[in-house]
């Protein structure tokens, strides 16, 4: 090849990169983590209800069914946001919401606010804004979230009705993330769930 | 006011990060403190990503730092505290980058452009003289040829 159309070719092509390399740079979001959680079970816990703390959940909770498990606080304004939607999805399809609620008092060793003001604020969120959540785990210490690789609120995590989790979603569900991305996996997880039982009555019979 | 100025710039001069924490963690064994904040300086936050868990004041660093607070008086090493992290945050959450097929490029990079350059500039330095020094030694020949007549 001619040695001269080498040499303008080099900076050519390089500058392509460049380019291609800035341009996924655009639209890459560095929140967009590798998530740990995926494919592993959820962590074992032992955790009150936050309505009622005479009982408790642990893992096993999410067993038979598919489950959204929503991270959440009444400090949290993405939460609010997404609540009505959530609740919607609730009414129309009958998505199973779960709430892992967390307060946002820095220190719960030394936290100043009482249970049951955490629960009239919640009441009166959930009252504002709709109650999507059939009920709502309340992770005292903040552990399960450390355990489920939580960064803030609202996270989700899409479990299957053996317990796993499928898919960890950070930041708020709204009506286009549902339809691109969360549906999907969900309609598939309950086809899962269906062809599972299924084949349990077989062996039965 | 010069006075001022020297007590101001000794406050500075005695300022140190470790007393910045402002979380009252005690420790009774010193080494364990240092490793407490050795940790937090190389643990990185997963909410304000160019801050590590010592600096943030993120919810999420006040726990992380409260976990490996716990973590330490277990009696867990140092290593074992970033994995424990590493596998509830993922690789990201530590400063120092694992090598992998997709990190190995960082140090394999910067070689193999040594390399490439150091190859072309010994094609370049063996290539181009020959033509020079023909030149030249026609030139040296011709003026001996002078010299000589």
């Amino acid at each position: 090849m001619n040695k001269k159309l080498v040499l303008f070719l080099i900076p050519l092509v390089l500058f392509a990169f460049l380019v291609v390399f800035l341009f996924q740079g655009l639209f890459s979001d560095p929140r967009q983590l590798d998530s740990q959680a995926d494919g592993k079970p959820v962590p074992a816990f032992s955790l009150p209800d936050l309505m009622d703390p005479s009982k408790t959940y642990d893992q096993n909770v999410f067993k038979g069914d598919v489950t959204i498990l929503n991270v959440w606080g009444v400090w949290c304004v993405t939460c609010a946001v997404e609540m009505p939607f959530l609740t919607q999805l609730r009414q129309e399809q009958n998505v199973h919401f779960v709430g892992l609620y967390f307060d946002q008092d820095l220190d719960p060793d030394f936290g100043t606010k009482t249970l049951s003001r955490v629960q009239e604020e919640v009441t009166d969120m959930l009252s504002r804004y709709g109650n999507p959540y059939r009920f709502n785990i309340f992770d005292v210490y903040r552990d399960t979230s450390l355990d489920l690789g939580v960064t803030g609120a609202p996270e989700h995590f899409l479990i299957d009705s053996k317990g796993v989790i499928r898919m960890h979603h950070i930041g708020d569900i709204n009506a286009r993330v549902w339809k691109s991305k969360i549906a999907p996996l969900y309609q598939q997880l309950l086809a899962e769930k269906a062809t599972a039982e299924q084949h349990e009555k077989g062996t039965e019979e | 006011m010069k006075k001022v100025f020297l007590l101001l710039v000794l406050m500075v001069g005695i300022y140190d990060p470790a007393l910045a924490v402002e979380d009252n963690y005690s420790f009774a064994d010193p080494a364990q403190r240092v490793k407490f904040l050795e940790l937090t300086a190389v643990l990185r936050c997963p909410m304000c990503q160019n801050q590590n868990i010592a600096d943030s004041d993120a919810m999420i660093a006040h726990d992380m730092r409260r976990k490996v607070y716990s973590l330490l008086k277990e009696g867990k090493s140092k290593e074992e505290v970033i994995a424990y992290m590493k596998d509830r945050y993922g690789d990201f959450v530590y400063y120092k980058p694992p090598v992998t097929i997709a990190t190995v490029w960082l140090w394999a990079l910067p070689v193999i452009f040594i390399v490439l350059i150091m190859f072309f500039v010994i094609y370049r330095r063996s290539a181009t003289p020959e033509q020079d020094t023909a030149a030249k030694l026609e030139q040296a020949e011709a003026m001996l040829k002078q010299d000589d007549s």
